[in-house]
């Protein structure tokens, strides 16, 4: 059982997608039954992977190794750390809360709908648990379609549009990712004789510095449309806009993620000298800056809800960007953090978006307003995603962006100060738009037949919230979680980190909380 | 001196004598009895026969290596084995799914078939040949069945005219590659193809005969293949052909003019790499670009299969720009995956019908998914394979080509042969968006026969299959190169 | 005579067979500049065959007249089914299927 947790994880939403298919489709109760409990199972198998995780191996854990196609030497390699342990996590509870948020927001082509996402459920787990390259851009581009459909099918006006973008554009970048991936293969089997995928062998290649900078690109490119980052950002808005609710919950809370996540696992300690490199480093935070400040001055001129918080997203990546690339441990731990909060908080704004827009179908802002008078436990949980997303003490947001600052100040003063204009532009923002649409008195009369939220929303909303919370008053599990893997990372861009700046090194000191909280 | 004909020559002719005694029998046959659908039946046979007689040279090849036969001028080989059982799978895929097409069409005959297995026996020699005269003949043998079935459907215009356009430029092409064949001859003073690298070996690279030689015969073969700028008869040829010959057109007749255009590229011309390389690698860029961008625009789904195959073949191509053991094992495997996913997807278009007649533009599969869900999503695995999508077999072509390239150097075909994927995707989702997004009031029908029906489904799994699980098929494709060419 | 003065000729028989294929619009014109091109082709092979004093060429040449007369077969019939649907021997009248 616990050899093949991983498996298990991953498989149990694609099993559910072939009971759901079997059913007749007329059915659509027994459908939406299934599909939940087949979501809820995936979320129950991925428990004991957070009982099980030993926060004091630094190793891959839970690992899966098998011949796959041995005439290319790609291997069915699976395992995680710590990073891949917080996504997995956020990926079966955000994915299981996002089928269960649809429940009377669908009613057509039900079965398709949930055959749908419990595949991308799956693909998005192996996406985070795959060690061999090869398997990793097998899971990376098959979820793609499942997303293209959930967009295009159940999406709003300009659907079709937004689909084919989002599924143009992560495409554009991924085959040039296979270029770089195949690029280091050839490399390594050139100077090992061994045609391999592992990342562990991949990362003993030796490649010269030009050629790393070539595949550098190639890899972050990739990633950084998915993240998405500053000049590639424009299919996002496209795609959370029209998307179904809970399409753009899945797509901010998990799939956004899958783009930092390859930034640390692949990008930068397989090629740490180009990741290292002055000019990489730079043209990596000016970008993530220009997101986090670009971001935000779009957010505050947005006239629709959802667009608006799409492009808090980029602000919100931005900093993520910009702690990782900032290569210390701080930095890059906050960057992981950060992401993780983005999955809490910004699924919860859309799930409060979709509530509102089951009801009276409008996304413009201007067709609300005092809402608070009618949705009192409505209002409430919208107060705290926005405060949680624009870095309220107490809440995750708060912890991430601290850490984050904390990472960038270590690097470069400048970078820090953009960061914090970024979050004063956050809380502009996002208070403004509170403002908007729940304060005031309420004008437009078509609200009068919103009604507040009932038992099932709340309890999509309640473990987000609830795990908001965690994070923002104590922390302290997550940074033990992230502390080995993050310093694996920082050893392979900068050997010598721990020892010059005097601070024990988690790999071979012990356990030792790299956090605020702690020190 | 050596008997004229002995046992080995008849062993490794077999295929092809099979296929053209077969082929004469339906003539026969379908005048003596009138008994049409006996035909595709008899075919099926002939088939199996060849099947088996492939599975013997398979043995052969394993126990004995390469070996000639009929004066060194055909070979039995891995490579011949190879493609001799490409030909044969899509022969039958062709012929199941004929037989209703021809049937709706009222011109289900048995030349139709005896044509089929002619067109057939001219491949396996392409693929078998080790001698100019014996290539050509075989690529004559091919080519004249097909500008026939091309315009079978006799009353019907678009029919006779895609055949007319085929066949001017088809004999022309085959006019520049007997001329370079011929200046071949002259360098050489013999037409087999091991004497020739010989010749070829011992002359100076910037010797403009060589180079006249290099080019027609590569003009003409390019015709053959479609690759811009010969690509011009392809989309009339496939638009106005019976979907099902459209089908075995775009498979069979690319694969063996590859699989000749490797035989001579690789065999008498491989001193000379260094010159046909880069020609072959602009070619493929041309014809990915042009392709690509040609079938973005396209309404007719057959036209927009044909761009699509051009730019299939840009990247088959690439391969032997690539010029090195993996581009060619890439060439093997993509022509294999390539097979299934086209047959496929031609295999639904056979069967669409709309007022009783066969439709073929992309909007008649609106809502394909509503009232077909099983067609469709077969059709959404054969289409993610040929915008070549991990894990569906598509994509391992292009892994073998791109992996090539980048053993090779040629860092910017690499680059723009993958971003090319990204436009592919493009107008295969065009098809997938009519299929899945588009509500029509009237959704789509398919009338599939049982034949087309067994093809739709083995195309989609062995698709899926060979994704999964491509290890055999990668070693088959290993095999196939590994003795033929040196 | 040397070998390079059929050489020659055979080349120009090629250019002129090409051009006219390219040029001309009566499709029957346009069969015979491929036979021009196939001419072409023989001049050279037999020429070869003489100069190499080998006989090689010459029997390509008799299969490279066959495939001649096959191609002129099949595609006069080709033809013929056309003018039945359409009166024409014009390549531009031939226009349902874009050029």
């Amino acid at each position: 059982m616990k050899e093949h947790i991983l498996s298990i994880v991953w498989l149990t939403p694609l099993v559910g997608m072939f009971i759901l298919l079997l059913l007749p489709k007329e059915n659509k109760q027994l459908i939406r039954i299934v599909a939940n409990l087949a979501a809820f199972a995936g979320f129950l198998v991925s428990l004991p992977l957070v009982f099980w995780f030993d926060n004091s191996i630094a190793d891959y854990q839970f690992v899966e190794r098998v011949s796959w196609i041995p005439a290319l030497g790609v291997e069915y390699y699976l395992g995680i750390d710590g990073i891949s342990l917080l996504l997995i996590m956020l990926t079966t509870v955000v994915g299981f809360l996002s089928i269960l948020s649809s429940w009377t927001a669908i009613e057509e082509r039900v079965k398709e709908y949930y055959a749908f996402f419990l595949f991308l459920q799956a693909g998005m787990l192996g996406v985070f648990m795959a060690l061999d390259l090869f398997l990793f851009y097998v899971f990376w581009e098959i979820m793609l379609v499942p997303m293209y459909f959930i967009i295009g099918i159940w999406g709003h006006a300009r659907r079709l549009y937004a689909a084919i973008k989002f599924f143009l554009y992560t495409l554009a970048g991924s085959v040039l990712m296979l270029l770089a991936m195949l690029a280091l293969y050839f490399k390594h089997a050139e100077q090992f004789g061994v045609y391999t995928f592992a990342i562990e062998d991949l990362m003993r290649t030796q490649v010269p510095l030009d050629m790393q900078i070539w595949l550098f690109w190639g890899f972050f490119i990739a990633f950084a449309i998915k993240v998405p980052m500053f000049p590639l950002h424009t299919w996002l808005p496209d795609a959370h806009t029209e998307a179904p609710t809970a399409g753009s919950v899945i797509l901010a809370g998990v799939l956004l993620k899958m783009g930092l996540y390859g930034l640390v696992r692949f990008s930068i300690p397989l090629l740490p000298e180009a990741a290292s490199d002055a000019t990489t480093v730079q043209i990596i935070a000016v970008l993530s800056i220009i997101a986090i400040v670009y971001g935000a001055l779009v957010s505050l001129m947005q006239k629709n809800w959802k667009k608006l918080i799409a492009y808090s997203s980029v602000s919100h990546l931005g900093f993520c960007t910009l702690g990782i690339i900032a290569l210390n441990p701080n930095g890059i731990a906050g960057g992981i953090l950060q992401g993780l909060n983005h999955g809490l908080s910004t699924p919860l704004l859309f799930l409060v978006i979709g509530i509102v827009y089951e009801q009276r179908h409008a996304l413009e802002i201007a067709d609300y307003g005092g809402l608070a008078n009618r949705m009192p436990i409505y209002t409430t949980i919208f107060l705290i995603s926005i405060l949680a997303s624009m870095g309220m003490p107490g809440l995750n947001g708060f912890i991430g962006e601290f850490t984050i600052l904390r990472g960038a100040f270590e690097r470069d003063v400048t970078w820090a100060a953009f960061a914090v204009l970024g979050i004063v532009l956050g809380a502009a923002y996002l208070l403004w738009l509170f403002q908007r649409t729940m304060l005031g008195p309420m004008t437009n009369p078509k609200n009068e037949i919103l009604r507040d939220l009932n038992l099932r929303e709340i309890c999509v909303m309640a473990p987000l919230v609830l795990w908001c919370f965690w994070i923002g008053l104590y922390p302290k599990q997550h940074f033990a979680v992230l502390e080995k893997p993050v310093a694996r990372i920082v050893e392979r861009v900068d050997p010598e980190y721990y020892s010059r700046n005097g601070i024990p090194n988690p790999l071979t000191d012990g356990v030792r909380v790299a956090s605020l909280v702690q020190d | 001196m050596d008997p004229l004909f002995t046992w080995t020559d008849f062993f490794v002719l077999k295929p092809a004598i099979l296929l053209s005694l077969f082929g004469c029998g339906i003539l026969l046959t379908d005048f003596l009895l009138k008994q049409g659908r006996w035909n595709a039946l008899t075919a099926l046979v002939g088939e199996g026969f060849v099947a088996v007689a492939l599975w013997q040279h398979c043995e052969d090849v394993a126990a004995n290596g390469q070996r000639f036969a009929l004066g060194g001028s055909m070979a039995v080989d891995g490579f011949s084995v190879f493609f001799n059982y490409i030909f044969v799978v899509s022969a039958i895929l062709a012929i199941i799914i004929a037989s209703r097409y021809m049937d709706d069409e009222k011109s289900n005959r048995g030349e139709f078939y005896g044509l089929m297995l002619f067109a057939q026996a001219g491949m396996t020699v392409m693929a078998q040949g080790y001698e100019l005269v014996t290539l050509f003949i075989g690529l004559e043998l091919m080519a004249l069945s097909f500008y026939v079935m091309v315009g079978f459907l006799r009353n019907e215009l678009r029919s006779n005219e895609a055949a007319m356009k085929y066949l001017i430029l088809g004999a022309l092409s085959s006019g520049f590659l007997a001329y370079g064949f011929s200046i071949f001859y002259g360098i050489s003073g013999s037409t087999n193809l091991a004497a020739i690298a010989d010749a070829v070996a011992g002359r100076e690279i910037s010797d403009p005969v060589l180079l006249i030689a290099l080019v027609t015969t590569s003009v003409g073969l390019f015709f053959k293949i479609s690759v811009v700028p010969f690509h011009m008869w392809a989309p009339d040829a496939y638009e106005g052909a019976p979907t099902p010959i459209t089908a075995y057109v775009s498979v069979a007749s690319k694969a063996a003019s590859f699989a000749m255009m490797m035989r001579i590229f690789l065999v008498p011309l491989v001193s000379v790499q260094e010159l046909w390389m880069p020609l072959f690698g602009a070619v493929a860029l041309l014809t990915m670009t042009l392709g690509n961008i040609a079938a973005l625009t396209q309404n007719n789904l057959k036209r927009l299969l044909a761009y699509s195959s051009i730019s299939h073949a840009g990247y088959i191509l690439l391969g032997l720009a690539a010029g090195n053991e993996t581009g060619l094992k890439g060439i093997s495997l993509y022509i294999l995956v390539y097979i299934f996913m086209n047959f496929g997807v031609f295999a639904l278009i056979s069967a669409m019908r709309r007022e009783g007649h066969a439709a073929e533009d992309i909007d008649d599969l609106n809502g394909l998914m509503h009232r077909h869900p099983g067609y469709a999503i077969l059709m959404l695995v054969l289409l993610l394979s040929l915008a070549g999508i991990p894990p569906m077999a598509g994509f391992y072509g292009k892994y073998f080509i791109f992996l090539g390239l980048l053993e090779a150097g040629s860092y910017l075909l690499a680059i723009a042969g993958a971003l090319y994927v990204a436009v592919s995707a493009y107008y295969y989702f065009r098809i997938v968006r009519a299929m899945f997004l588009s509500e029509s009031l009237e959704p789509a029908v398919i009338a599939p026969g049982l034949g087309t029906k067994i093809a739709l489904v083995a195309s989609a799994v062995f698709t899926l299959l060979i994704g999964l699980y491509p290890e055999p098929f990668i070693n088959m494709a290993t095999d196939s190169i590994l003795l033929a060419l040196r | 005579m040397p070998v390079t003065h059929y050489l020659v000729l055979s080349m120009a028989l090629l250019i002129i067979g090409t051009v006219g294929v390219l040029t001309r619009r009566n499709i029957i014109v346009i069969l015979m500049s491929i036979e021009l091109i196939l001419n072409a082709v023989n001049i050279n092979l037999v020429a070869f065959s003489d100069y190499l004093q080998n006989i090689n060429g010459q029997v390509f040449t008799i299969f490279v007249i066959t495939d001649a007369a096959a191609e002129a077969a099949v595609g006069l019939g080709i033809l013929i089914a056309l003018f039945r649907n359409k009166e024409t021997v014009h390549a531009d009248e031939i226009d349902i299927l874009r050029w």
